[in-house]
C-alpha cells in the first residue's frame, strides 16, 4: 500500500533557523524589559566577579598579598578542604574550609578580631571556594576580608613561604 | 496498515501504529523536562549565567548570551514537542543539546571539575562527585527517549521510497 507522501511542509533547516532565531529574539527582548537585565557581555574577570555588595572588587593582587604576609598584619584563610591544607598551605595560613564551614568556624573565629585584615585564597583561577568564604565572613561582620585568587598557585610558583601539616 | 517489518520494494515508515503511543509518550515527557528545566533559568538568569560559567567550557563573552537564549530555546521546544510542530527540527535541537550537556558534563566529571565551587578535586581529598553522576545519569536518561524520536523521525524518513 503506498502511502501519499507527507504534505508540503517547511524545510527541516528552515525550522532549526526559525527555533534559533526565535529563542534569541525571545531571550534578549525578555531581558532587555526585565528590572535586572543582565549585559549581553558579561565581564567574568576575577575582579568584577569577585565583588563586595558595594561593588567594591575584593581582589589583592600577589605583591600586595606578600606586603600583608611580611608586615605580619594579615591572617590567612585556606578555604580548601584539610586534606589539601595538610598537604601543604601559605606559612602561617589557618585552614578554614568553605565545604566544611560549620565544622570549622567555632574552632577558626574566635581567635580572628572584627578588624583583622583577612585575606582568603584557594586554588585555580575559577575556584570559587575562596570568594564564596570571603563574603560570608563579611556578613559575619568582618570589614577587612580579601581574595588572593588562585592564591595557593600564585603563591608556590613565585616560592613564597609555606609549610605542612595542620595548624 | 504496514507494520514496523521491512518488506522491500514497499514504501516503509516509521510511523507505523506499533510507534504511535511510545512516540506521544516521548513528546510528552521530553517536552515536559525541557519547559520544566527552563523556568528557573529564565527566572534567574545570573544564577543561570554563574552556572554556566561554573562549567569552564564556553569563552567568557558567550557566556551571558548563553544564559539569555538557551532558556527559550529549552522552553520553546518543549511546548513545539508538545504540541508537535516543527517536529523534525525540534527533535534535531533537542538531540542535539542533550548530547552536549552529556557531553560537557561527563568531560567535567572526568576532569574532576566540581561545578558548584569551580575547584577541582584531586580525588585525595575526599570532595564528592557524586551529585554530579547523578546528574549525568539523568541527562543519559533523557537521552534515550531523544534518540528514540530521532530514530523515527530523521533517520525513518530515509526509508522511504518514492514510487
Amino acid at each position: 500500500m503506498v502511502k501519499v507522501q507527507k504534505k508540503e511542509k517547511i524545510p527541516v533547516a528552515w525550522q532549526v533557523v526559525i527555533l534559533l532565531l526565535a529563542s534569541a529574539v525571545m531571550g534578549i527582548s525578555v531581558n532587555h524589559i526585565r528590572p535586572d537585565p543582565i549585559p549581553l557581555v558579561g565581564d567574568w574577570t576575577p575582579e568584577a566577579r569577585i565583588t563586595s555588595d558595594s561593588g567594591k572588587s575584593l581582589v589583592i593582587s600577589l605583591e600586595e598579598a606578600e606586603r600583608l604576609f611580611s608586615s605580619g598584619r594579615a591572617i590567612f584563610l585556606d578555604a580548601r578542604s584539610s586534606g589539601l591544607y595538610g598537604e601543604g598551605h601559605i606559612k602561617g595560613a589557618k585552614n578554614l574550609p568553605w565545604q566544611s564551614f560549620e565544622e570549622f568556624v567555632d574552632k577558626v573565629i574566635p581567635d580572628i578580631s572584627q578588624d583583622a585584615q583577612i585575606v582568603t585564597y584557594c586554588d585555580g583561577e575559577n575556584c570559587s571556594l575562596s570568594e564564596d568564604l570571603a563574603r560570608e565572613l563579611s556578613l559575619m561582620g568582618y570589614k577587612k576580608v580579601r581574595v588572593l585568587v588562585n592564591g595557593w598557585t600564585i603563591w608556590t610558583e613565585k616560592g613564597l613561604p609555606v609549610e605542612k601539616g595542620s595548624s | 496498515m504496514s507494520s514496523s517489518a521491512k518488506r522491500s520494494g514497499d514504501k516503509i515508515t516509521r510511523s507505523s501504529f506499533f510507534h504511535q503511543i511510545p512516540q506521544l509518550f516521548a513528546r510528552l515527557v521530553l517536552g515536559a523536562v525541557f519547559i520544566y528545566a527552563s523556568i528557573d533559568k529564565i527566572l534567574y538568569p545570573q544564577a543561570f549565567a554563574k552556572a554556566v560559567y561554573n562549567y569552564q567550557i564556553l569563552p567568557d563573552f558567550l557566556i551571558n548570551l548563553t544564559a539569555i537564549i538557551l532558556p527559550w530555546l529549552e522552553l520553546i521546544l518543549g511546548l513545539f514537542l508538545i504540541i508537535g510542530l516543527f517536529h523534525e527540527g525540534s527533535v534535531w535541537i533537542v538531540t542535539l543539546l542533550l548530547v552536549m550537556f552529556f557531553g560537557s558534563m561527563t568531560f567535567n566529571l572526568a576532569r574532576g571539575l566540581d561545578i558548584h565551587c569551580g575547584c577541582f578535586s584531586t580525588g585525595t581529598d575526599g570532595t564528592n562527585n557524586a551529585p554530579m553522576a547523578w546528574y549525568v545519569f539523568r541527562d543519559g536518561l533523557f537521552l534515550l527517549p531523544a534518540f528514540y524520536l530521532f530514530y523515527l523521525t530523521v533517520l525513518g524518513k530515509n526509508r522511504t521510497i518514492k514510487v
